[in-house]
């Protein structure tokens, strides 16, 4: 740690994790759901625990970039936070909007638009928050020494995020318009902006890891991001397909959406390159595992498995039905998931001093979460095929079909329990590194002191 | 090879372009979809219909459009699938139509509402969504491989099915070899029981056998006599 105000980080993290804990369990109710146990529906129906599920979710993963944010932008600009008392009060304002919203969700209290449910009182104080937020890492960015592209880049993918919560706080009548500008946020979070966070922390972690001199790794953050906007703007049209908009979209959406896994590509051989490349071969091994295995597994969900169902032949039919949950999975765990727990695992020691990132523990954290996870993929995409097949190609009735299907919920159920059993893991081993420490490690960066000679282009 | 400066380039020529580009496309498909999407017909009720859905949070187990969760049917074409007096009735009572299967939330709902919904369902069906939801296209390939074994069109004696019997009963009883499997198939009733049976059966399922998952449909004394006709005429019952 270089500057003392970096550890409100851990507050971020440790509200991540809390909330993750949360996020499983109402995925547990879902997926007993689906296997015809019911059980909580008086108290949580359906609706409810889905809108806790992935609401947690993005309020998690938006608390660990925020933590992360905290933790890169005073390194990146080379000062102390602008006030680290504000952003004590940020970190705790967020957190009361996030508890006020999903204790809302169990009254009725939402707005019914998937992915967007918090209702508008409360919008307008995630727009003050994020203000307060962006107010406070602009101006440390700002009065710092120096701009570099990856702060840079982070800085913009926060800023864009915030402004593309907007159109979604808009209320319209015609059900076409709502679902057009619904996109804008989801879509244009996932597959644009948020990638930029997600390149931004690539490259912090790769240029503290590998040892790989930073201005290629930033040359190569350009370009990939590059190709993220080149292909996810209008990519966006693969939501555009069936809800009412002109069918140019078709079109559009299909060749463009196509595109997209180039970008995740991307971070996947730029990742496994810097890799090899990097002379240095830095203790944490387990933070690589998860940086790496990052890079790899987004294009896996997000590219290979979303290229699976964005034609819109195949799309026509896959179209809301659990394959689109197969996809979710994985493309928000292996990108957005995996992206802040490397963050996580790398700033950890630095911030406490400890090195708990030998042994079994952070291991078998890494290996049981991801074999869960992919098992998990493979039970709903079953489920999902199965699906698309009996009631869409072959016309059998809704119900009937989800009763041919929930022995897969058995299936995944059970891929559920090994993730879980890895984020237990995960979570024992942030609370026994501790809290954070006051140590600051004055010498700079070995990589910013010595660009490795071996590194060229 | 590429220099830093021109990757920057790159990143901030493209996303510009291509941002424009969508811009531009969203001002004409914005000009569009009043069209496509019949906003003309949008009705107070309709309005009325959509809040009820997102105060809701239906799409917290439907989809509707393709969006939503995948634990309850896709509503796009609901009042085409089911017609308006079964999703009457279902809305009272969700579980009347359902007894015992995956559960929905009982809301409640006035007639009033109701109608709002419905209104609400039946302009949704009739926006242009470039063909979503498809039709089953393995359906008559596969009829096709089944041996017909009862040839139910040509049987000269049953009566035409009144309205009610396919838009109601079939979600629950089969008949044929088609339609629901809540309650029993109902080839054979008229063989079971007399004219009398069947018109108090369906006054009252609950009188009869209470307790029975059959629910009571709010069906007027001529309707009611159809459907005990037809049912009796059925595959040469006796009269
Ligand atoms: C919500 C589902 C449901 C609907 C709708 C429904 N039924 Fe039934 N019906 C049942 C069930 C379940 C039984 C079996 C009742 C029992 O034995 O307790 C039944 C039993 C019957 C029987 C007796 C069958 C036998 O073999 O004993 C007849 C006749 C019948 N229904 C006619 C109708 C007609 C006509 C309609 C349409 C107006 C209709 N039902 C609509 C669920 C339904
Ligand atoms: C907790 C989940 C849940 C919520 C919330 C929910 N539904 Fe349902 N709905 C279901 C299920 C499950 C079915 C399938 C039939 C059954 O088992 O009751 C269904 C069936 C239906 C049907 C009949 C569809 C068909 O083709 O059979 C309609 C219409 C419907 N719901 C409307 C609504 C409306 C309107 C709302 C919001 C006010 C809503 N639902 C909210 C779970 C839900
Ligand atoms: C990290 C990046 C990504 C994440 C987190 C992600 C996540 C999701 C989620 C949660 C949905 C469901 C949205 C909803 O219905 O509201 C979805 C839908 C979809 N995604 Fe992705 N996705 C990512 C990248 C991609 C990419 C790169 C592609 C294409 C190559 C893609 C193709 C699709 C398609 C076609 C749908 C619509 C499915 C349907 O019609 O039901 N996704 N995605
Ligand atoms: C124990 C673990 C989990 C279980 C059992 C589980 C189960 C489920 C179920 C049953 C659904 C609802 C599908 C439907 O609408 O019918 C769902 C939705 C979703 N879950 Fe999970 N989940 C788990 C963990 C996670 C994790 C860790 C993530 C993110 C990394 C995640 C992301 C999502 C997303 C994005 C959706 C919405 C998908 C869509 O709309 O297409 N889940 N989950
Ligand atoms: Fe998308």
């Amino acid at each position: 740690m270089k500057y003392r105000s970096q550890k409100i980080a851990w507050l971020f993290f440790a509200t991540s994790l809390v909330l993750l804990v949360l996020q499983v369990l109402y995925g547990f109710i879902m997926g007993f759901a689906h296997m015809g146990y019911d059980v909580f529906h008086e108290w949580i129906p359906f609706n409810t625990a889905r809108a806790v599920h992935t609401n947690l979710l993005v309020v998690w993963l938006l608390s660990g970039f925020m933590g992360s944010a905290y933790w890169v932008i005073p390194e990146e600009a080379g000062r102390e936070l602008v006030s680290p008392k504000l952003a004590l009060v940020q970190w705790a304002s967020f957190v009361l909007v996030g508890v006020v919203a999903v204790i809302g969700f169990h009254f009725n209290w939402w707005e019914g638009r998937k992915f967007l449910e918090i209702p508008r009182p409360l919008d307008y104080l995630v727009v003050v928050n994020v203000l307060l937020f962006i107010g406070l890492v602009g101006a440390t960015a700002w009065q710092g020494r120096r701009f570099t592209t990856t702060g840079i880049t982070l800085l913009l993918g926060l800023v864009s995020a915030a402004l593309l919560y907007l159109p979604g706080m808009y209320h319209f009548d015609n059900q076409v318009h709502d679902s057009y500008f619904r996109w804008w946020v989801v879509h244009l979070w996932v597959e644009g902006v948020w990638e930029l966070i997600m390149g931004a922390l690539l490259s912090y972690l790769l240029i503290k890891l590998t040892g790989v001199d930073r201005e290629i790794i930033e040359k190569w953050l350009y370009v990939i991001v590059g190709i993220t906007f080149l292909s996810g703007i209008l990519g966006t049209g693969h939501h555009y397909y069936y809800i009412g908009a002109p069918e140019y979209w078709l079109m559009i959406g299909g060749i463009f959406s196509a595109l997209e896994p180039l970008a995740f590509l991307g971070m996947a051989i730029f990742a496994m390159a810097m890799m090899r490349k990097g002379g240095r071969r830095h203790p944490n091994r387990c933070a690589l595992h998860w940086t790496i295995g990052c890079a790899v597994l987004s294009f896996v969900g997000a590219g290979f498995l979303g290229m699976a169902h964005t034609l819109p032949q195949v799309n026509l039919w896959t179209h809301g039905t659990l394959v689109t949950a197969m996809h979710g999975h994985l493309a928000f765990w292996g990108a957005y998931a995996m992206i802040v727990f490397a963050m996580i695992m790398y700033t950890m020691p630095e911030m406490t001093g400890r090195n708990c990132y030998t042994g079994w523990i952070p291991e078998w954290a890494f290996l049981t979460s991801n074999i869960g996870m992919l098992a998990m993929t493979g039970a709903f995409a079953v489920a999902g095929i199965t699906q698309v097949y009996l009631e869409r190609k072959v016309g059998m009735d809704f119900l009937d079909v989800q009763d041919a299907v929930q022995v897969h919920f058995l299936g995944l159920v059970l891929a559920a329990a090994l993730f879980a059993l890895g984020i237990a893991l995960f979570v024992w081993n942030f609370i026994s590194f501790g809290l954070p420490a006051d140590d600051l490690k004055d010498e700079p960066d070995q990589t910013e002191r010595q660009p490795l000679k071996e590194a060229v282009t | 090879m590429l220099s830093k400066s021109a990757a920057r380039l790159f990143f901030l020529g493209g996303t510009a372009v291509f941002s424009l580009v969508f811009l531009a496309l969203t001002i004409d498909t914005l000009r569009q979809i009043p069209k496509r999407s019949n906003a003309e017909d949008m009705t107070d009720a309709v309005k009325r219909g959509h809040d009820l859905w997102t105060f809701n949070n239906c799409m917290g187990c439907h989809t509707l459009l393709g969006e939503g969760a995948y634990y309850a049917p896709e509503l796009t074409k609901v009042v085409e699938r089911r017609g308006k007096p079964w999703i009457r009735i279902f809305l009272k009572d969700p579980e009347a139509m359902f007894p015992g299967r995956r559960k929905m939330i009982n809301y409640g709902f006035n007639d009033g509402e109701i109608e709002d919904l419905l209104a609400f369902f039946e302009w949704v069906g009739r926006i242009d969504t470039n063909g979503f939801p498809p039709e089953p296209d393995l359906a008559e390939k596969i009829q096709a491989t089944q041996v017909v074994t009862r040839q139910t069109t040509s049987d000269h004696k049953a009566l035409p099915q009144p309205e009610m019997f396919r838009t109601i009963c079939m979600s629950c009883h089969a008949l044929g070899g088609k339609g629901g499997v809540v309650g029993p198939a109902l080839d054979t009733v008229a063989a079971k029981y007399s004219r009398a049976q069947l018109d108090l059966w369906l006054k009252n399922p609950q009188e009869v056998k209470p307790g029975t998952s059959m629910p009571k449909l709010p069906m007027d004394d001529t309707v009611r006599r159809e459907l005990v006709d037809f049912l009796l005429s059925y595959q040469g019952g006796n009269e």
